[in-house]
């Protein structure tokens, strides 16, 4: 099934959002970090030996970085962005903040408050997987509810209680 | 004069097997002032945790004084707070839940507990994952937790034992960021920290003054301040000749 209907145009269909689910906030604030150690340009192979990490492990990582516009990466030199430089110098706070401005506006998430808003309650989490199901196919729907769960609380866009499997919506902060 | 908050005096640690003597650690001395982040360095098999266990008043030293505020330590201390490798969290409690804990052994009133809990929770970025189970949790998040209960008692020392260790590299530079973050906030506990790691440029990283200890029996081959401004870049070449300086002293 094709997403684009429900995506307006925008760059990142609701599929994409699958590169969150394997990567925490910390390996992606410290891939950051890394680059801009070492001036903020480097090619993967020099990450991979600064970080102790093999390439394999730190490629989800940096699709997931890319995909936040955190780095870019062309022809294997990845680029810290602007952004970056934004979380580098945030407090804890505020990360949180600028991550919430960068995801709240992405398919995946527009999807979940559009089903919370017109539902008018907590959502099950088979609801949601199901809609997710549509859109990414049921091999990645779990993943991607997953991710949505991990990256939303962290931006404190949604609630999740895991024993009654119920998700809600978080009213925006100022 | 004021006590210091933690005098480690002449600490000398010994196990005995079949009436011979196993040394571990051998007349350490040393003392933690208010405002000292303090890193205990030294070869695996140095004793470097088991000092951190008699320091703490989990195991007595064979001879030897530990005294916290002048007084001798003891391992219900309400003042000294603990953060572990292994996290050490209940699996089958929230994150809050998970936090609360040292704060209802401590006969703090429900209502209490849930204001400090909430706070610490957010000192640490949980914000949002109150209600979430460990297995919810990336090993960072749950080292945060282990750090919020700790925290949480609001205590004077906060000691670590290797707490970056069980981490992936990326996750552990962003988590001492981040506690760096937290200790440069004079408005929250601790006032002293004391960790203890075999990573010397996790020491360098991080602390003010490094205690470096030998291999077995742990003895103090020096103490160094290190004066580098904050915030530290790894790459830098001062920073790399402290590395070394304390590479070369435990080789």
């Amino acid at each position: 099934m094709s997403n684009t209907g429900d995506d307006d145009g925008r760059k990142t269909p609701v599929k994409d959002f699958h590169s969150m689910a394997k990567v925490s906030v910390g390996q992606i604030l410290g891939l950051v970090e890394a680059v801009d150690e070492v001036g903020g340009l480097a090619d993967a192979a020099t990450i991979s030996r600064e970080v102790e990490m093999d390439v394999d492990r730190l490629g989800p990582i940096l699709t997931a970085a890319e995909f936040l516009g955190l780095v870019t990466i062309e022809d294997g030199d990845i680029r810290i962005t602007e952004l970056s430089r934004k979380l580098l110098t945030a407090n804890v706070r505020e990360r949180k903040r600028i991550v919430r401005e960068i995801i709240d506006d992405m398919p995946a998430f527009r999807l979940v408050m559009e089903m919370a808003r017109s539902s008018g309650a907590p959502l099950g989490r088979q609801q949601v997987v199901q809609a997710l199901a549509d859109r990414v196919g049921s091999h990645q729907a779990e993943d991607v509810f997953n991710a949505l769960v991990y990256w939303g609380r962290y931006a404190e866009l949604v609630r999740y209680d895991s024993g009654s499997e119920q998700l809600t919506v978080r009213i925006a902060q100022t | 004069m004021e006590p210091s908050l933690l005098e480690v005096k002449d600490v000398l640690k010994s196990y005995f097997e079949n009436g011979k003597e196993f040394k571990v650690l051998d007349l350490i001395r040393f003392e933690l002032a208010e405002r000292d982040f303090v890193c205990v360095v030294g070869p695996s098999g140095c004793g470097k945790s088991t000092l951190l266990r008699i320091i703490v008043g989990l195991e007595p030293p064979t001879s030897g004084q530990v005294l916290f505020e002048g007084s001798p330590i003891r391992a219900d201390n309400p003042q000294v707070a603990m953060v572990f490798q292994s996290f050490a969290l209940f699996p089958w409690l929230t994150v809050t839940q998970n936090v609360e804990l040292g704060l209802e052994a401590q006969g703090i009133p429900p209502e209490g507990r849930h204001a400090r809990a909430r706070k610490f929770i957010d000192a640490v970025g949980l914000t949002g994952f109150e209600n979430a189970f460990p297995r919810e949790l990336s090993g960072g998040m749950k080292q945060r937790v282990g750090l919020a209960r700790a925290l949480a008692i609001e205590p004077l020392l906060l000691c670590m034992d290797e707490p970056f260790s069980s981490l992936d590299p990326l996750t552990a530079q962003n988590l001492r960021d981040e506690i760096l973050q937290l200790w440069a906030n004079p408005d929250l506990p601790p006032k002293a920290v004391l960790m203890v790691t075999h990573s010397i440029e996790e020491a360098v990283y991080l602390a003010d003054r490094v205690i470096v200890l030998s291999s077995r029996p742990g003895r103090m081959v020096a103490e160094l301040e290190i004066d580098l401004p904050r915030p530290r870049n790894r790459k830098e070449p001062e920073f790399y000749g402290w590395v070394d300086e304390i590479y070369s002293l435990i080789v």
